[in-house]
């Protein structure tokens, strides 16, 4: 089995395994919306109106937390290290592990956007809308939360510094994300805005991985 | 001789003694410059139109605003010497320029605070410079954080690096997304510009404090940067002779 | 399996760690065959060295040559066993070997076989004990083709039928015309080999 295939082929083995670590940025969602109407107001045309807002910000604290387990555990274990002996670059493998943790569990939850959605009353063309911004901007996110989890490798406690890290270079996804969905509600072109979100993701995805391997390389030069 | 003269760099001892010396310089030099500017601008430049004398914070915000996002440019440079020539002096520059840097953006964010206040009734708007400076606020904590929790410096340093280096390139995005945020949700200007026609005996002052804080900024990270290395090099000889002469 | 001879090449290789000068001017060629024991007492840089030499740590000063290339560019023929487990808990032992070793499934059970796994083959490894979770990490050895073995006290855990299967195969390997470093704190068990001593710098 080639390199690449035994790497995927563990991050399914992995999920299996750790079928925790796929539900509970679920139900994190699923609470945290819950909590939406409790903390604010049950009247549906407010809702409707901050709901998109509120599970955008949901989705992104569960990438947070989903973030924690991307290279720690396998950093401990040693298993991160035997990288460096594969005849890959790194940044290579480090793309290959950041969009199986896209497709196994960020899909997930943008898979559920839709149902919380509906708990929200949003309408229909803002939770299209929903999707696929979450679609789009979602692999730029990915990155990042992978460059915060590889900077924090070597951190004793690190606790919160990893979200800390992430928050700033997340900044610019969510505000063009809030622009589509600004634009869906209002009824006008989100399509442009869509391809420059879109054009941001690829960016990331090509560059992010090489920030992400100097992070791991150095981290792992620190350890013994 | 050039090559000699950027070597001497690499060495602590040579840049502890010189950066002492520094440092006085940069001391009394602030100092001066920095009780002219506030005097006169408090004190003596005229009224404003507009806002009567609340305004006059902006001979502490103008100069601590700008001097926030001159450090992280600093600590950028910083950054590119660490990685490509590798030079300690670099990493210890960095770890300096966080706090301080950190420190100026705080007083930056306060001050906007308090000039808020009386121009707009309230002490926090979301507009663009504001948020900005927030989120710069959050990077520097998050180097300061990183920093410490990395026990070996080498390591830290490397570390640190490359956030800096990804947030460089990230900064102008970050700030030019704000940008536009702020342009969709408020299309008047709550803008915390001076105005583009200020009377000279406005705008010197300012300068002149600008000039004075950047002056000071040296002075605080070169006195920082003399502690952090007396503590790195704690073991070699001539830290021993410097702890034995004091 | 007869391995391509490679020499390896230690240059004028120091190295600084948390202030302390751990080793200076190091200088070493290994022939295709040899096996070296690092020793040392404990904290005097054996690990360090390992890692430098397997190209884990950013060389400092001086060169660490396999053939005739930089270590960092020939990683690939290099097999390192360090401290780490090297195996993950939640997964079965087959599906650890599989990762790391990914030939087909017949190699695979001859390797579990040689390190007495293969009846566990479908357990989880955070069920095993520490020694059994070793003989795991350590199957490698049998799926693997890189001429130069690293490896860090590898005999952590071991009982005695364990060392003895381990030590056969570092000579079956070297006999190949590979090489072989490690450590270990216990009474070694191999023969021919030579000793490198790391002592303290002041």
């Amino acid at each position: 089995m080639s390199i690449e295939k035994r790497i995927l082929a563990r991050e399914l083995w992995l999920a299996a395994a750790r079928p925790g670590d796929i539900v509970k940025p679920l139900w994190f969602l699923l609470l945290v919306v819950s909590m939406v109407p409790l903390a604010l107001t049950p009247d549906s045309e407010l809702l409707a109106e901050i709901g998109s807002a509120m599970i955008w910000i949901a989705t992104l604290l569960a990438l947070l937390l989903n973030s924690e387990h991307l290279f720690q555990s396998d950093f401990s274990d040693g298993i991160l290290e035997q990288w460096l002996f594969f005849n890959r670059p790194l940044a290579w493998l480090v793309g290959l592990k950041l969009t199986a943790h896209w497709l196994l569990h960020v899909l997930p939850l943008i898979l559920l956007s839709p149902v919380v959605a509906l708990m929200l009353s949003v309408p229909g063309d803002v939770s299209i809308a929903l999707f696929i911004t979450m679609l789009v901007a979602t692999p730029a996110l990915t990155c990042f939360s992978g460059l915060g989890a590889a900077l924090t490798l070597g951190s004793s406690r690190s606790g919160i510094l990893g979200v800390l890290v992430m928050m700033p270079l997340f900044v610019p996804v969510v505000v063009l994300a809030s622009g589509v969905l600004i634009r869906a509600m209002d009824g006008s072109e989100t399509l442009p805005l869509l391809a420059l979100l879109g054009a941001f993701s690829v960016a990331s995805a090509v560059l992010v991985p090489i920030a992400v391997s100097l992070a791991i390389r150095v981290n792992i030069g620190g350890s013994n | 001789m050039r090559w000699r003269w950027f070597h001497q760099w690499g060495s602590p001892r040579w840049f502890y003694e010189r950066a002492g010396r520094w440092q006085l310089v940069c001391g009394w030099l602030s100092l001066g410059l920095i009780a002219v500017g506030t005097i006169w601008g408090l004190g003596f430049a005229p009224v404003d139109y507009q806002q009567g004398n609340s305004y006059r914070i902006i001979y502490l915000h103008v100069p601590v605003a700008f001097l926030a996002q001159a450090m992280y440019g600093a600590m950028a440079v910083s950054a590119v010497v660490l990685f490509v020539w590798k030079m300690k002096i670099a990493d210890v520059a960095m770890q300096s320029i966080a706090i301080i840097g950190f420190a100026f953006t705080a007083l930056a964010l306060g001050s906007g605070a308090v000039w808020g206040k009386p121009t707009w009734g309230t002490y926090w708007v979301w507009d663009a410079r504001l948020t900005s400076m927030l989120i710069l606020a959050f990077l520097y904590l998050a180097l300061i954080g990183l920093r410490a929790s990395i026990r070996d410096p080498d390591q830290a340093g490397k570390v640190c690096g490359i956030l800096i280096l990804v947030g460089v390139v990230n900064l102008p995005i970050i700030k030019y997304s704000v940008e536009w945020w702020n342009t969709l949700h408020q299309p008047a200007s709550l803008k915390l510009t001076e105005k583009p026609t200020m009377p000279a005996s406005m705008w010197i002052p300012l300068l002149i404090n600008i000039l004075g804080y950047y002056i000071v900024a040296a002075y605080l990270v070169l006195g920082s940067m003399r502690a952090i290395l007396v503590e790195r090099e704690r073991r070699s000889s001539w830290v021993r002779e410097l702890v034995k002469r004091v | 399996m007869d391995l391509e001879p490679l020499k390896l090449k230690i240059a004028r290789l120091s190295c600084e760690r948390d202030y302390r000068l751990l080793f200076d001017s190091l200088a070493f060629t290994l022939d295709a065959g040899s096996i070296l024991r690092v020793a040392g007492k404990n904290g005097a840089g054996k690990t360090t060295l390992l890692r430098t030499i397997a190209g884990l740590y950013e060389i400092q000063e001086g060169e660490v040559l396999v053939g005739d290339q930089p270590v960092s560019e020939a990683m690939n023929r290099i097999l390192y066993i360090g401290h780490r487990p090297q195996v993950t808990g939640d997964l079965s032992v087959l599906d650890n070997v599989k990762y790391m070793a990914g030939h087909d499934d017949t190699s695979l059970k001859f390797a579990l076989d040689s390190v007495g796994m293969l009846g566990f083959h479908d357990s989880l490894v955070k069920e095993l004990s520490q020694g059994q979770g070793r003989r795991c990490a350590l199957a490698r050895l049998w799926c693997s083709d890189a001429p130069i073995w690293i490896l860090d006290e590898p005999y952590t855990a071991l009982d005695v039928s364990m060392i003895k299967i381990l030590d056969d195969k570092i000579r079956s390997h070297v006999v190949n015309g590979g090489i072989c470093l490690f450590t270990t704190h216990q009474v070694p068990t191999l023969s021919e080999f030579q000793t490198l001593e790391l002592g303290f710098v002041d």
